[in-house]
């Protein structure tokens, strides 16, 4: 029993507590970071934040695909794909996180790919799912039917660990690049996108579930936002430091969420008929737990952005000759 | 747990010593005011219903003593409901009534309740809007009468309704004009309700999910719906938002009492010709309860019952029976059925019984050769239900009812709720027997007019097209059945053909007011909790306002 009154309190409470700890984490982090690493070392660690963040999407999936598709009693073989490759992309991950070499896994980036491409097929899937039922793409089928989100998260998890891989082997370079792009601008974006689709689906879901719970608007504001900034903080350039510092702020608090989420969503299980007592029922009835986690491995990759980011801008002050 | 547990409600009142069961707690309690039988109390409600649970509670809330009594037991689902459609027939008013005319009709299960809450802890939980133009049918659409409300009045309690019960409804509703989103979103519809959209889509039509009273997601103390379907038995874990858990609560919490297992015999009136007060028989006795104002929210068939049975020497026919209406124009919603047989599993129990529907026919003006509407929805009844209409109006037996039953998981089916035409000669009347309270049973007389045959005609005719259409085989119409139950004591505008005005207030006797499904002029094609409720918050409202204007 939880009556409208306390939820909001809730929601309220650990909106601030989120922010409360996120701003400390950062001011700790600013006074840790301030003096400079070369730059391999840098490279490697954001690539092994990339390669967390891969591993913790890659786990989300697991759990998630498992439930759901458990749920669907594995009615079609394919069903069992997402886990197999989930899980080999969590083992990369793990692989890759340990690595401290400057040499990227060449197993662990087919692994990858292999994860991108099982989660294009997995969006195909249910893409057809969804329009073969009757009311085709109307709300009914979008809220119940195989959510077109889900397999998009693989898609993330294969990114994120390519990006991890084209990272190390990049090393050598002086400004890295990846995909055309500056490495830390190319991470930016791609993980501002990332974060745009999950609050979208998170978005759908939420709606589904009427937004009854005044917390469940966080995941819809904070993630964007952090996406936003993170944008903007990439594109502007070097003399912006409050709009990096936002940024930051925003996307520790987004991982927070992640971990707050997976929490609430315990909490909506138990509210279900029968509440924790009913497990084996209400894990499957309730929101899935593992989904807000993505939001965790998501800011990771985006935090592994800003720290490029500052990397590049200092490689760049020392061969032109100037500083931010 | 014994049977005698489970029934303990009906055996001893639970509405006393300042608490009230809570319905949210297994075995908890909470606190509720109690008045004396010889205070003076503004409001006495008979009926906890759709009609009498929302008044109860909206007048308690502006500060009116209220009194609400109810016949029936105060339940507690989470402990009381089993999953036995046999045992649930607790929940029914099942005492003795006479059914005559040409069609009598089949009381019990699928029309009346007797418990605190009324039919709603019952109920399918079908929440729908009435078309705008039927509230002036006889002027629009040139059948039947014009109701004395204006339908954007009755738009506005709709929305407050919906609002209260947290409607779960679809995203965008295909008819009508635009309403505002439902509180919370549809249910996922299950595989007869996927049935009825592909026959739809066969026939060319819209569909949607059916806005529903249970909820599709947390709500304070309520979870979201599990599906298991036992709506129509009473709901065990408190997803439907019956007026048990939402108004009766409500209304305890803000200050009224409400009597269970207290069964209203007479309303008095004084010499001045108002009413006076209810007697009312509880725990072994018949007791007086003195009232300001006295409401009638006891369904069609009792309200009028009451009305007739409280006539004394001022008023020979009854109360409120100066237009001599009481009791007359008994509506019905036709419920006539078509089934079939699908190859796949359908598994039609799982879940509400209707999920989805087509009110298709209730907007569309052409192609009828009748008057009026209907909806039509998908069907999962359980199988003791689904049982008796194969022995009932299948007239299956033996060998070949076991054939039928096997095929329990793989039916579909839909079934209309079709609108009759208000006729004089449908009523309810008093018989010469009398019931356990020494009180005359009412003999209800309904007969189908050729409007309503026709009707029925081209209903079935359509749904059988559409299950064609899906590819069911061994398709059979089951061709009679009624469900709810409306008129009798009629609002209009002129005293001479109505007995309440727009108010709900009787004509006759300016204290004595009537609110529930018996005030409906016409039917309309739609199930009728949803009206009902919102013509209570209605009435709730112009009430404080006769108040603050002092013309109670
Ligand atoms: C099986 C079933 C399914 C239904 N499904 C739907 C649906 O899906 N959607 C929908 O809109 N409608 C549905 N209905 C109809 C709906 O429940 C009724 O129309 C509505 O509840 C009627 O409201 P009411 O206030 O007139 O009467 P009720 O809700 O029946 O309340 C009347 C109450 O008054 C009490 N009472 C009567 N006389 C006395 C007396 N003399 N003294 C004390 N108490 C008295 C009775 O015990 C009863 O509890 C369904 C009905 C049934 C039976
Ligand atoms: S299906 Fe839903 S509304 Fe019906 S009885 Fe079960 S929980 Fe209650």
């Amino acid at each position: 029993m939880v009556s409208k009154t306390r939820l909001d309190w809730l929601a309220l409470a650990v909106t601030g507590t989120l922010t409360a700890v996120s701003l400390v984490w950062q001011h700790r982090e600013a006074n840790r970071s301030s003096g400079s690493r070369p730059a391999n070392t840098t490279l490697i660690h954001s690539a092994r934040r990339l390669n967390r963040g891969a591993g913790i999407l890659a786990g989300a999936v697991l759990l998630d695909s498992a439930m759901e598709h458990y749920r669907g009693q594995f009615e079609n073989r394919a069903m069992y794909t997402p886990l197999i490759t989930a899980t080999l992309s969590l083992l990369a991950s793990s692989k890759g996180f340990a690595d401290l070499t400057p040499h990227s896994g060449k197993l662990r980036n087919g692994i990858y790919i292999g994860t991108v491409l099982t989660g294009v097929a997995g969006s195909g899937f249910h893409l057809w799912n969804v329009t073969k039922r009757p009311g085709g793409f109307g709300w009914t089928n979008l809220f119940y039917s195989a959510p077109l989100g889900a397999p998009a998260a693989l898609i993330l998890s294969g990114v994120l660990g390519h990006y991890a891989e084209r990272l190390r082997s990049e090393t050598r370079n002086i400004v890295p690049r990846v995909l055309g792009l500056p490495a830390g601008q190319s991470m930016a974006l791609m993980s501002a996108a990332g974060l745009i689709g999950t609050s979208a689906e998170a978005g759908l879901f939420h709606f589904r579930g009427s937004f009854q719970n005044p917390a469940m608007y966080l995941p819809v504001t904070a993630p964007p936002l952090s996406a936003v900034l993170l944008t903007a903080s990439a594109l502007a350039g070097a003399n912006r430091p409050h709009l990096r510092w936002a940024s930051r702020l925003c996307l520790r608090f987004t991982l927070l969420l992640g971990v707050a989420g997976a929490c609430f969503h315990a909490l909506g299980a138990a509210r279900n008929h029968g509440g924790w007592r009913n497990w084996r029922q209400n894990l499957q009835a309730g929101p899935p737990l593992p989904a807000p986690p993505s939001f965790t491995g998501l800011a990771l990759a985006g935090l592994a952005a800003q720290r490029l980011l500052d990397e590049e801008q200092s490689v760049k002050a020392h061969y032109l000759g100037w500083h931010p | 747990m014994s049977d005698d547990y489970l029934t303990d409600a009906l055996r001893n009142p639970r509405g006393r010593d300042g608490r009230a069961p809570d319905v949210f707690r297994r075995g908890g309690w909470v606190p509720m005011r109690e008045y004396p039988d010889d205070e003076l109390v503004d409001f006495v409600i008979v009926g906890t219903g759709a009609g009498g649970g929302p008044l109860a509670c909206r007048l308690a809330e502006a500060g009116f003593s209220v009194v609400a009594f109810d016949a029936g037991a105060w339940w507690r689902p989470l402990e009381e409901f089993a999953s036995d459609e046999a045992h649930q027939e607790k929940l029914f008013w099942t005492g003795e009534r006479l059914c005559d005319g040409d069609n009598p009709l089949k009381l019990g299960t699928n029309n009346s309740g007797r418990a605190v809450g009324g039919s709603t802890v019952h109920f399918a939980m079908v929440s729908l809007r009435f078309r705008p133009e039927w509230f002036k049918s006889r002027t629009l659409l040139g059948y039947g009468l014009d109701w004395p409300l204006d339908w954007q009045d009755m738009w506005r309690y709709y929305t407050e309704v919906e609002q209260a019960l947290k409607i779960s409804g679809p995203v965008r509703y295909p008819w009508g004009p635009k309403r505002p989103r439902y509180p919370y979103r549809q249910h996922e519809v299950n595989a007869p309700g996927l049935a009825l959209a592909r026959a739809c889509e066969a026939m060319g039509i819209a569909w949607a999910p059916t806005p529903l009273a249970t909820v599709s997601a947390p709500r304070e103390h309520s979870p979201p719906c599990v599906y298991r379907g036992f709506c129509v038995t009473g709901c065990a874990t408190n997803a439907k938002q019956s007026g048990l858990i939402t108004w009766i609560p409500w209304a305890v919490k803000a200050g009224a009492e409400i009597r269970d297992l207290a069964m209203v015999g007479r309303i008095e009136t004084g010499e001045d010709g108002l009413a006076s007060g209810v007697h009312y028989h509880r725990e072994g006795e018949w007791r007086f309860q003195r009232a300001r104002n006295v409401v009638v929210a006891g369904y069609a068939i009792e309200t009028p019952r009451l009305l007739l049975n409280s006539a004394n020497s001022r008023y020979p026919d009854g109360l409120a029976n100066s237009s001599g209406l009481v009791g007359k124009n008994l509506m019905v919603h036709t419920n006539q059925a078509v089934w079939g047989t699908l190859e796949e599993e359908v598994r039609w129990y799982k879940g509400p019984p209707s999920l989805s529907l087509s009110e298709h026919w209730n907007y569309e003006d052409s192609g009828k050769d009748f008057f009026g509407g209907y909806a039509f929805m998908s069907q999962g009844p359980l199988p003791a239900a689904w049982a008796g209409a194969q022995t009932g109006n299948h007239g299956l037996w033996g060998q070949a009812l076991v054939d039928e039953m096997q095929k329990y998981n793989h039916q579909v089916g839909l079934k209309i709720v079709g609108e009759t035409l208000p006729q004089e000669r449908n009523c309810v009347t008093l018989a010469d027997e009398r019931d356990e309270f020494g009180l005359p049973v009412a003999r209800v007389t309904w007969s189908e007019c050729d409007n309503d045959r026709r009707l029925v005609n081209h209903a079935v005719d359509f749904m059988r097209r559409g299950l064609e259409g899906i590819d069911a085989r061994d398709i059979w119409a089951e061709a009679d059945g009624t469900a709810h139950l409306m008129g009798t004591a009629r609002m209009g505008s002129d005293p001479a053909t109505s007995v309440v005005n727009a108010d709900c207030r009787s004509w006759d006797i300016p204290n004595l007011w009537i609110c529930d499904g018996s005030v409906f002029p016409t039917s309309g094609g739609v199930n009728p909790s949803e009206t009902i409720q919102a013509i209570a918050l209605r009435t709730a409202n112009r009430i404080r306002e006769l108040a603050r204007r002092g013309e109670l």
